[in-house]
C-alpha cells in the first residue's frame, strides 16, 4: 500500500517537474528573444537601455526562479531505481501485464544464468591454465597486444632442415616410408606408409605436426586433383579411433624447445601400429572389444590396450 | 574396370544338411550320432539362428548378396589324341563386384575380367563347353558389424540346397596372415564351438595383399567340396 502511495506521489512530483521543464526552457527562449528584439520602440537611447536592462533582469529572475523550482521538484522526485540491482531495468517489474510480457522475470533469470557462466568461465580458465596445451615456445598469460612480433625460432626453421630431421626418420624405420611434400609453401605435408597396415597424413607448420590423419592401406589419401586429402577421415572405424589417439599423442609428446625429438617420438609411437591387427590388449587378453580391435598404445611402453582398458 | 576393395578376408564354412556339423578347412566335423538329425534343423532354421545370433551381437542387415559359379569343361574336339582329362574352369560372378567376371581353374590362375567375358564364353564356345546343371550359387543376407562384414547364404545347386556359407570380410586389414586371429575371435562369437581352422590363404603367401581373387577362390573350393558330397535326400530341403 505504501508502495502504491508513494509511486503517485513519485508521479505527481513527476508530472509537477515535467511542467517546471516546461517553465524553464520558455523562460529561457524569452531571454534569447529579448536578446534578438534589442533596443527599440523608445524615443530616447537612456529609455531605450533601461527598459532593456528591465526587460532582461526580469527574464533571467524567472529563468532563475524556474530553476529552483526544478531543482526542489527534483529531490522530491528522488531516483527511483537508484536502489534497485537491474537500475532501470528494474522498473520492468511495474508493469501490471505480467502475463502477457513476463519481460521481467525472464531477464531476472537471464541475470543469474549470465552470473552463474562468468563463474564457471572464471573456475574453467583457472583449471585450464594449469594444464597448458599450447605446445609453442610462447609464453602463456602473454596478452595478444603484448605478445611479441617476432615467431618463435622454432617455427622459422629452414625447410632444409625439416627436409633432414624427416629423412633421418625415415631411414631409422625400415618398415616405414616417409614421403615429403610442400604443396602449399614452406609448411611440409607427410605421407607415411606403415607396413601394409594403415597410412598417415601429417601436416607440419615447420616441425610442428599440425594434424594428423589415419586411414587404411587400401584408402584412397588424395582428392581428385591429385593432392593429399587432409580433411576427410577413414571409412573405418578403426582408423577413425587410430586417427583421435594419434590427435592425443601431439598434444602429449611436447618439448618446445627440441622439435625434432618430438617428431622422432612421435613416429617411434606411430611404429608400433604395425601390429594393429596382431596384438592382443595387454590388460584383458582379447582381440576384439564391441567389434574394434586394440587401438590404443601406451606413450612410454608402447604396449597395446582397449581404449577402454587403458587406465 | 570397377574399382576393387583388395581388403576383403574371407571366411567360409559349409554345412551339409544331414551331417548337422561344419565341414571346415581342418574339418572339424561332429559324428551325425553327436548332433542327431532329429533335432530337424533344416538349412533354413540353421541360417536363421546364425543371423540371430549376428542381430543379437549387434550387427545391422545391409541388403543381400549373391555368388554364383558355372562349370566349363574343355571340348572334346579341342582334346589331344592320348585322350586326357580336360581341366575343368569355373566362371564366377560375386554381387560385390558387379562389374566384373571371374575365371578360374582349380590350382591355376585367376582371371579377373569385365562381365563381358560371358559373351565371350559363348563365342568360345567351340573350345570350352558348359557341363549341364552345373550351376551352383549362394544367396543370403549381409550384416555389417563395426568394420566387420558378415554374410550368411544358403548354396544352392539347381532346385535343392546343399549348405550354408558363411563369409566374414574384415576391411580395414589387408594382410590375411595378420588379422587371423582377430577373425577368429569375431568367428567364436557367433559360431561357438563350430569355429573352423584357417583357410589357405591365411598360410601361404606372407603379407601379400588379399584381393577379390581370393575370395573367388575359396567359394571355388567350397563349391566343389559342396558338390562332392552325396546328394540329400529330399526331406532335407525346405
Amino acid at each position: 500500500m505504501a508502495d502504491v502511495l508513494s509511486v503517485g506521489v513519485n508521479l505527481e512530483a513527476f508530472a509537477q517537474a515535467i511542467s517546471a521543464i516546461q517553465a524553464l526552457r520558455s523562460s529561457v527562449s524569452r531571454v534569447f528573444d529579448c536578446l534578438k528584439d534589442g533596443m527599440r520602440n523608445k524615443e530616447t537611447l537612456e529609455g531605450r537601455e533601461k527598459a532593456f536592462i528591465a526587460h532582461f533582469q526580469d527574464n533571467l529572475h524567472s529563468v532563475n526562479r524556474d530553476l529552483n523550482e526544478l531543482e526542489r521538484l527534483s529531490n522530491l522526485v528522488g531516483k527511483p531505481s537508484e536502489n534497485h540491482p537491474l537500475h532501470n531495468s528494474g522498473l520492468l517489474s511495474l508493469d501490471p501485464v505480467q502475463d502477457k510480457t513476463p519481460l521481467y522475470s525472464q531477464l531476472l533469470q537471464a541475470y543469474k544464468w549470465s552470473n552463474k557462466l562468468q563463474y564457471h568461465a572464471g573456475l574453467a580458465s583457472g583449471l585450464l591454465n594449469q594444464q597448458s596445451l599450447k605446445r609453442s615456445a610462447n609464453q602463456m598469460g602473454v596478452s595478444a597486444k603484448r605478445r611479441p612480433k617476432a615467431q618463435p625460432t622454432t617455427l622459422v626453421l629452414p625447410p632444409q632442415y625439416v627436409d633432414d630431421v624427416i629423412s633421418r626418420i625415415d631411414r631409422m624405420f625400415p618398415e616405414m616410408s616417409i614421403h615429403l611434400s610442400r604443396p602449399n609453401g614452406t609448411s611440409a605435408m607427410l605421407l607415411v606408409t606403415l607396413g601394409k597396415v594403415l597410412k598417415v597424413i601429417v601436416v607440419m607448420r615447420s616441425l610442428f605436426i599440425d594434424r594428423t590423419i589415419v586411414k587404411g592401406y587400401n584408402e584412397n589419401v588424395y582428392t581428385e586433383d591429385g593432392k593429399l586429402d587432409i580433411w576427410s577421415k577413414s571409412n573405418y572405424q578403426v582408423f577413425q579411433k587410430v586417427t583421435d589417439h594419434a590427435t592425443t599423442a601431439l598434444l602429449h609428446y611436447q618439448l618446445p624447445q627440441m622439435p625434432d625429438v618430438v617428431v622422432r617420438s612421435f613416429m617411434t609411437w606411430l611404429r608400433s601400429y604395425i601390429k594393429l591387427f596382431q596384438a592382443p590388449c595387454q590388460r584383458c587378453g582379447k582381440f576384439l572389444q564391441d567389434g574394434l580391435p586394440p587401438t590404443w598404445r601406451d606413450f612410454r611402453t608402447l604396449e597395446a590396450f582397449h581404449d577402454t582398458c587403458r587406465q | 574396370m570397377e574399382m576393387f576393395r583388395s581388403n576383403t578376408v574371407w571366411y567360409i564354412i559349409c554345412q551339409p544338411p544331414t551331417a548337422c556339423g561344419y565341414s571346415t578347412g581342418q574339418l572339424r566335423f561332429r559324428g551325425v550320432s553327436q548332433m542327431p538329425v532329429a533335432e530337424g534343423k533344416s538349412v533354413q532354421q540353421t541360417v536363421e539362428l546364425l543371423t540371430r545370433k549376428l542381430e543379437v551381437l549387434g550387427a545391422e542387415k545391409q541388403g543381400t548378396f549373391c555368388v554364383d559359379c558355372e562349370t566349363y569343361h574343355t571340348a572334346a574336339s579341342t582334346l589331344g589324341s592320348q585322350g586326357q582329362a580336360g581341366k575343368l574352369m569355373y566362371v564366377m560372378h560375386n554381387s560385390e563386384y558387379p562389374l566384373s567376371c571371374f575365371a578360374l581353374f582349380e590350382n591355376g590362375p585367376c582371371l579377373t575380367a569385365d562381365t563381358n567375358f560371358d559373351v565371350l564364353m559363348v563365342k568360345l564356345k567351340g573350345f570350352f563347353q558348359s557341363a549341364k546343371a552345373s550351376k551352383i550359387e549362394t544367396r543370403g543376407t549381409r550384416y555389417q558389424y563395426c568394420d566387420f562384414l558378415v554374410k550368411v547364404g544358403t548354396v544352392t545347386m539347381g532346385p535343392s540346397a546343399r549348405g550354408i556359407s558363411v563369409e566374414v570380410e574384415y576391411g580395414p586389414c589387408v594382410v590375411a596372415s595378420d588379422c587371423w586371429s582377430l577373425l577368429l575371435e569375431f568367428l567364436q562369437s557367433f559360431l561357438g564351438s563350430h569355429t573352423p581352422g584357417a583357410p589357405a590363404v591365411f598360410g601361404n603367401r606372407h603379407d601379400t595383399v588379399y584381393g577379390p581373387a581370393d575370395t573367388m577362390v575359396q567359394y571355388m573350393e567350397l563349391f566343389n567340396k559342396i558338390r562332392k558330397q552325396p546328394q540329400v535326400p529330399v526331406a532335407g530341403i525346405r
